[in-house]
């Protein structure tokens, strides 16, 4: 068999899709499990609840533009952190695959999650795995209907719910609360609300595991990053080979057998409908439900646990066990360096941007006292939570002078300041026809908010 | 096994989902640096909120990563029957 499926892999693949009902399933490992998704389930659905300072506490705020992460705001400028955070999401995915195998997928996915939360509540109005391929191969009758009608409504209802919150981490959740009360969605809030609703929904109710076997770039090459010391979940064949059914209590040997009944209980718990005996595949998703579920039976039989169980290829082979490998050590201290790298740069963020325009209709002019002038456009961006009275000064050439109409430079919390300022030199200072200066602003009440801008300057040179 | 033999259902998603992620990621890039609503486009005066512009944005990138995957999808598909018709 396990020859058969390795000769027609591409067909198995794309195979028709066969419903999968997963047996339910306890133990430590689904315990754990559960926790997990809980936790994630929690957070998802509370965030948007949060306040902080009068506001919710995580927002992204489109017509705004800022978003907003408890006491930080963050701006467009700082797409950085953003894409930093995203290739350090992505290093974390490779350490942890490197050590730990596939537990994002079985602990943390989000396909998971609302795959077993949908699961869960399958379980509760259709039944146990039995009675639910029953009820799918009965005739229609009107309870058959009823059990269906009920378990879309609580899935849509909770679908919706799941919509609606990922819309309140862009509309504030009370505002979007009211609108939706009164009726007076947007049609784009409506439009999001629905996509991401019915998303959930087909992903969570009717796709889940083909959604990793076709869709999820991750469990196509998450294979790269294994090595032999890497944790899987296997089953030991030296162990439980040949399988075969006997009564309870039968010691394996007394019958020729291994420890494997054969009861085909991990096949039935597999949410991806394989067969862990088989060998590593590349559809185990390594949730572990085959663990507790074989430990269960090994139980009943009075054999020792762990006929399948966490493990690495090297374990298996009986060689020595490596956790400090030299890939993971790389992956460990390029995440380490980065991280602090992130941490060092958000705490020296300075809340304060400027932006120098050079008047592009003229190059320079003349004073009436025979000086050089440029004109500038001056954008100044406070990024802090509290308003702030700036200094500005410029400096690069002897005797640079600075002018302008506005004489006080007053910037409200999170807004933008524009002034026009005039440079002027003297033309002996000019040592070229165009020379760099330095804009620098400072806040008036704290040492921390200043910050330099480059320009150039302007003069008629060598051609006079 | 040649691609064209992949059932529809599977053919649509490796079109649709690529280029739906691809989309994410250049809306989030796009609008990082540009404010929908200093690009009035080609000078038109229109009025819309900021949820809106981001949106037909997000769509109209989905759009094209769409019609990209697409040309891959096809080249492909039709390389093989090709190859498959001169018997290699
Ligand atoms: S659950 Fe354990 S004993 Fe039962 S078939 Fe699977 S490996 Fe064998
Ligand atoms: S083989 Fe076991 S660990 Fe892998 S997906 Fe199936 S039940 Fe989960």
């Amino acid at each position: 068999m396990a020859t058969s499926q390795e000769n027609n892999g591409e067909q198995v693949l794309y195979a028709a899709h066969k419903k999968i009902y997963p047996r339910e399933v306890s133990g430590y490992f689904t315990r754990l499990r559960v926790l997990s998704l809980v936790t994630l389930l929690g957070i998802y659905y509370v965030t948007p609840l949060l306040q902080w300072e009068g506001r919710q506490a995580i927002l992204f705020d489109l017509p705004a533009r800022k978003f907003y992460l408890f006491g930080l705001t963050l701006w467009p400028q700082d797409f950085i952190y953003l894409a930093a955070l995203l290739i350090l999401a992505g290093l974390a995915l490779f350490f942890f695959t490197a050590l730990l195998g596939r537990i994002w997928c079985g602990y943390a996915c989000p396909q998971t999650v609302w795959t077993e939360a949908y699961l869960w509540m399958e379980r509760k109005i259709e039944g146990k795995r039995t009675q639910r391929m029953k009820l799918d191969k009965a005739p229609t009758t009107a309870k058959k209907i009823r059990t269906k009608v009920l378990k879309h409504t609580v899935w849509i209802a909770f679908s919706l719910w799941t919509g609606f919150t990922f819309v309140a981490y862009f509309t504030p959740v009370d505002e979007l609360a009211n609108k939706l009360l009164s009726l007076s969605l947007g049609p784009w809030e409506t439009f999001w609300i629905l996509f991401y609703s019915f998303a959930t929904y087909g992903n969570a109710g009717f796709m889940r595991e083909q959604v990793c076997m076709y869709m999820c770039p991750y469990a196509r090459f998450q294979g790269a990053m294994f090595d032999s010391d890497t944790l899987i979940v296997a089953y030991q064949p030296e162990r439980g080979e040949p399988r075969g059914s006997r009564r309870r209590g039968v010691a394996p040997t007394s019958v020729g057998l291994g420890d494997c009944i054969d009861c085909s209980v991990c096949v039935q718990v597999c949410p991806t409908g394989i067969d862990i005996r088989d060998g590593l595949q590349y559809e185990c998703i390594a949730c572990s439900a085959c663990i507790d579920a074989c430990d269960e039976i090994m139980d009943k039989m009075s054999y020792p646990r762990g006929l399948i169980r966490y493990t690495t290829e090297n374990s298996v082979l009986g060689k020595a066990q490596r956790v400090l490998r030299p890939r993971i050590m790389v992956y460990a201290a390029i995440l380490l360096l980065l991280c602090g790298l992130l941490v060092a740069h958000i705490s020296q963020r300075v809340a304060l941007d400027l932006d120098v325009i050079r008047d592009r209709n003229t190059l320079y002019r003349e004073t009436r006292d025979g000086l050089i002038e440029n004109v500038y456009t001056l954008k100044i961006l406070n990024m802090d939570s509290q308003s702030h009275r700036y200094k500005l000064w410029a400096e690069g050439i002897d005797g640079l002078k600075l002018a302008s109409d506005q004489t006080e430079i007053v910037v409200e919390a999170g807004s933008v300041y524009q002034i026009v300022v005039r440079l002027q030199a003297d033309e002996l200072n000019l040592e070229a026809r165009s020379v760099p200066v330095s804009f620098y602003l400072q806040a008036e009440d704290s040492n921390h908010l200043s910050t330099v801008e480059e320009a150039r300057f302007v003069g008629p040179g060598e051609t006079r | 096994m040649t691609p064209d033999k992949i059932p529809f259902s599977q053919q649509a998603i490796s079109v649709l989902w690529p280029s739906f992620l691809t989309a994410i990621v250049a809306t989030g890039i796009f609008f990082s640096a540009f404010n929908p609503l200093d690009l009035a486009p080609f000078n038109l005066d229109i009025d819309i909120s900021p949820l809106a512009a981001y949106s037909i944005g997000f769509f109209i990138f989905w759009m094209l990563a769409t019609v990209s995957s697409l040309g891959t999808l096809y080249f492909t598909v039709s390389n093989c029957r090709f190859l498959s018709k001169q018997g290699q």
